[in-house]
């Protein structure tokens, strides 16, 4: 504790003395900022007394001026108002060459054709928009003739015994039910986070590239790393130092502009005009401490990730991009937290400020958000902190050794590679296919192509144990009992997760139809059905995810973990946003599955019945959900899976190198030390 | 290893214990290199203990083994008992490391940097003070003592830095290439100040390529080449095995050899 009170307290004086850093990163841009909104606003305001005191030459040309000056005497005989501004013409003789337009001889050249083939009478204002006088001379003008115009439509109109006011046709009366605040307060809520994480993040860099990169480059870090404090209380050190930062100039940031708007340097907008209330205020802090914490956590991760200042920062700028994304969520038309965006780290922030300004906080779902936040900042620091340990400082020689040697040791470093590219591809067909093939070729096409392609191919490139990496192990006969009940099982209490759920967080509707059915193919037999979107998927898919991808992540991960990622990363497959979580959860199970059996026979077998579950009652017309699975069915299909699971974890033989009942790996390539 | 039987009689107690000691790494175009290849070797108290190579012999990174920034590969290290794998933290508390390259923070003051290092090591935070003050009275920078780091001549900094390692009075000390870079008096002043360390009981592991340095302080010199260690022993059985005089033609006839068997 000690220690890490140390480290804080150095990490922040050296920022303190670095004069340079603080004079053109956090003082400039106090001063700059307003002086530049200022200059914009005196610039204008004497562009605007320009042509008000100015009075516009103008030469009124063509067979039709007489009737052209009549028009312009009304339009300079029309008072002053928000919509006509003040305007003064002074008429010259002309004639004025078309260079000399806009100059102080003729601002503004008024021609009048005469009738044109429509019958109409028309002007032509010439004005050169180069010029500040021409140019605002001009619309001025034009703004006082459609003035001119309107007043003789109406004349017309009265003329003619129609009603000249839109009221007078049927009355409209607007009444805005939120109090004058509220709207303030949600127009505050959709703008304060992006702003305040821009300026945390802007902030918050000033540490991040000195502390981990900036150690580096200077070598002080192996020093560091050669003293009794641990990797933790660096972590934790530099991550509240950048943390304290960023607030800080959030806070300053903040401060400098209510000095100016208090000293009526600036003007704010007139949405802003908002009552804040001290709950209002505090909630406003406590919603904001995970974003702080997570933007800390993320710029620890580049300066750890960075070997120098430079690197730093050519990484920094897509993350402050990535950044303003999610915090830019409550400005979506009809994104609400009560849905799927409340997992979704800063813009579950950004949608819960909007509500508290709104003055229509949800504390559950605002605490969710706060929850989620937490966490992905405390995972963020958890990478940070594996990016410290002292052998990848030095030399990344796990991987540099795998690159050399190629072959199986180079795999792990390789796997997500290969899915990412294997995902874009899916994704390509997916938007292409359907023009060239019907849905049983894009099936093949994504089956074969891409997963059994891409396995055999990874397989190949890297010189894979084919048994080992696709898990083709023979398992207990009294598996395949366990595999019968547990698919359906497992398929039934997939539904009821999703409706359950549903009564604390609304699921879309969608995500519960997307447990419960595929899409059907129109015109295909029940048999072509089941080879097509059961069995082949069952085999392809599982020799992929449950083959390849577990085999290439089984190291890195501990196996709880390993099995949610392996099935997060098949969901992310089902391109349809409804079908990911589904999706995402039978593949976890199918990574359990293949975990606790050692072999990914059960898995194809279990993925088969699956799909042929959601598949056949639908397609067969025979209509066994219709009205929704009854309640009473989730308890047994809970037992069902839960007790198949057990029963698989006491009769299989387990994963080589994942759990202990799989044991040691065989063969000569494991080299890491355990 | 036949080393063993040059070693002199115990008597000052064990400090630093290697036993097979190895790191590999992978190297571009050269596939895997076994940087250090299983050494041996036992360090005692009040000793300077020489590591003694040429460029890449495995001297930095048998010294970042022991001060537990690299993992060995295979082998074990123990330090005040201590094994550096399994107990990191103790290891490093009981050792200070310093080396040409070890860098300082530019914008502290000698100061705050023995403040910081000391409290970082643990030292409680009412002897940090005297121990502070002690430190800049010792190496006669006072004078310097609230000026920032950045603006100190090199033979300073050097002083800084030797004190920030001793910030917490370990009982074991590393130099590593400690002269690699100093002028002829800083160089000097350097292994005066090894041997009184020496003097006080510590343990000093001293690695450098230069001999007249190792010939001036070490107690026991082992010639590390290849990640190997080829002899290991006081200057005098060193002379007595090769039957020669300077530690520079004996260093040169055991590495020779050494290539000649590799051929």
């Amino acid at each position: 504790m000690s220690a890490l009170r140390t480290l804080l307290k150095y990490e922040l004086l050296q920022l303190a003395r670095d004069r340079r850093t603080i004079l053109l990163s956090v003082v400039a841009p106090l001063v700059l900022l307003p002086l530049l909104l200022w200059v914009m606003d005196a610039t204008g305001e004497a562009d605007r007394a320009r042509v008000e005191d100015t009075p516009v030459a103008v030469w009124v040309d063509g067979p039709d001026s007489l009737w052209a000056a009549t028009m312009l005497r009304r339009a300079q005989a029309l008072p002053d108002t928000d919509s006509v501004e003040p305007l003064v013409l002074r008429r010259v003789a002309g004639p004025v060459p078309d260079s000399l337009i806009g100059s102080d001889d003729a601002h503004l050249v008024v021609r009048a054709p005469g009738e044109g083939d429509d019958g109409l009478r028309g002007l032509e204002v010439l004005y050169r928009a180069s010029s500040d006088v021409s140019r605002g001379a001009s619309q001025r003008l034009r703004d006082r003739l459609r003035e001119v115009r309107l007043d003789i439509r109406d004349s017309l109109y009265a003329a003619g015994g129609l009603p000249v006011e839109p009221d007078s046709v049927y009355p409209v009366r607007p009444d805005n039910i939120a109090a004058a605040g509220r709207e303030a307060g949600a127009w505050l809520g959709v703008f304060l986070l992006p702003t305040l994480v821009a300026i945390m993040l802007i902030g918050g860099s000033l540490v991040a590239a000195d502390t981990l990169s900036g150690e580096k480059e200077r070598g002080t870090l192996e020093t560091l790393m050669t003293t009794s404090v641990s990797p933790n209380e660096v972590v934790a050190a530099k991550g509240l130092a950048i943390g304290f930062v960023a607030l800080a100039m959030a806070v300053l940031n903040l401060g400098n502009l209510g000095i100016w708007v208090g000293f009526g340097l600036m003007e704010l907008p007139t949405q802003l005009d908002v009552q804040l209330t001290v709950p209002g205020i505090l909630g406003a802090l406590v919603l904001l401490l995970p974003v702080v914490a997570l933007l800390s956590a993320v710029l620890l991760l580049v300066s750890g990730w960075a070997r120098t200042y430079r690197e730093y920062q050519l990484y920094f700028l897509p993350v402050f991009l990535l950044g303003l994304v999610p915090a830019a969520a409550a400005a979506l038309p009809g994104l609400e937290l009560r849905s799927v965006a409340v997992l979704i780290p800063v813009a579950n922030i950004a949608l819960a400020l909007r509500d508290l300004f709104a003055d229509q906080a949800d504390p559950v779902l605002s605490a969710l958000a706060i929850v989620v936040t937490t966490g992905a900042a405390v995972w963020v620091a958890l990478l940070a902190r594996a990016g410290l340990s002292t052998e990848r400082l030095l030399s990344d020689s796990a991987a540099d050794r795998a690159e050399l040697t190629g072959g199986p040791a180079l795999f792990p470093y390789r796997v997500l590679r290969w899915f990412g590219i294997m995902w874009v591809l899916l994704l390509g067909s997916s938007m292409i296919a359907p023009e060239w093939f019907e849905l049983r070729g894009q099936v093949l096409l994504n089956l074969l192509g891409i997963f059994l392609g891409g396995s055999i191919l990874m397989t190949w490139r890297y010189k894979l144990p084919l048994r080992e990496a696709w898990a083709l192990r023979p398992v207990h006969p009294l598996v395949w009992p366990a595999v019968l009940v547990g698919a359906p099982s497992g398929f039934l209490l997939g539904i009821g997760v999703a409706e359950f759920a549903g009564i604390f967080l609304p699921v879309p509707p969608q995500v519960i139809e997307a447990f419960g059915q595929y899409l059907l193919p129109e015109g295909m037999g029940i048999v072509q059905l089941v080879l097509l979107l059961a069995i082949l998927p069952g085999i392809t898919e599982e020799i992929a995810f449950r083959g390849l991808l577990l085999y290439g992540l089984r190291r890195q991960l501990r196996p709880v973990a390993l099995c949610v990622v392996v099935g997060i990363i098949f969901g992310l497959f089902h391109i349809s946003l409804f079908r990911i979580l589904p999706t995402a959860y039978l593949g976890t199970v199918l990574a359990l599955v293949t975990l606790l059996t050692g072999s990914v026979f059960p898995a194809m077998v279990w993925h088969a019945i699956n799909n042929s579950v959601a598949l056949v009652p639908t397609a067969a017309g025979w209509g066994l959900f219709e009205s929704g699975v009854p309640v009473w069915i989730y308890p047994i299909a809970f037992v069902g899976l839960v007790g198949s699971l057990f029963f698989m974890h006491a009769v299989g033989s387990g994963y080589p190198g994942v759990t202990k009942k799989g044991g040691a790996e065989s063969g000569g390539e494991r080299t890491d030390r355990e | 290893m036949s080393d063993t039987m040059l070693e002199p009689v115990p008597l000052a107690p064990i400090t630093v214990e290697v036993e097979g000691l190895t790191k590999s790494f992978m190297e571009d175009g050269r596939g895997e290199v076994r940087a250090v290849a299983g050494i041996d070797f036992v360090c005692r108290e009040g000793e300077v203990f020489g590591l003694l190579g040429a460029n890449g012999a495995g001297k930095t990174t048998t010294l970042r083994m022991l001060s537990t920034v690299l993992n060995p590969t295979a082998g074990k290290a123990r330090v005040l008992g201590f094994d550096v794998e399994t107990h990191g933290e103790e290891v490093r508390r009981s050792l200070g490391f310093h080396s040409a390259s070890t860098a300082l923070y530019p914008r502290l003051t000698a100061r705050e940097t023995l403040d910081f290092f000391a409290r970082v090591n643990q030292v409680p935070s009412e002897r940090v003070k005297p121990r502070v003050d002690r430190l800049i009275e010792r190496f006669g920078i006072g004078e310097y003592a609230d000026a920032r780091v950045e603006k100190l001549s090199s033979g300073m900094k050097q002083k800084v830095a030797i004190a920030r390692t001793l910030a917490h009075d370990p009982p074991v000390l590393i130099f590593d290439e400690p002269t690699v870079g100093l002028d002829v008096l800083n160089a000097m002043s350097l292994l005066e100040i090894v041997e009184e360390l020496r003097s006080e009981g510590r343990t000093v592991i001293y690695s450098s390529h230069i001999m007249s340095e190792a010939e001036r302080i070490c107690d026991r010199i082992a010639v590390l080449h290849r990640g190997q260690i080829l002899a290991l022993g006081t200057l005098e059985e060193l002379q007595d095995a090769t039957g020669l005089h300077y530690l520079q033609d004996i260093f040169v006839k055991f590495v020779r050899e050494a290539e000649a068997e590799r051929q």
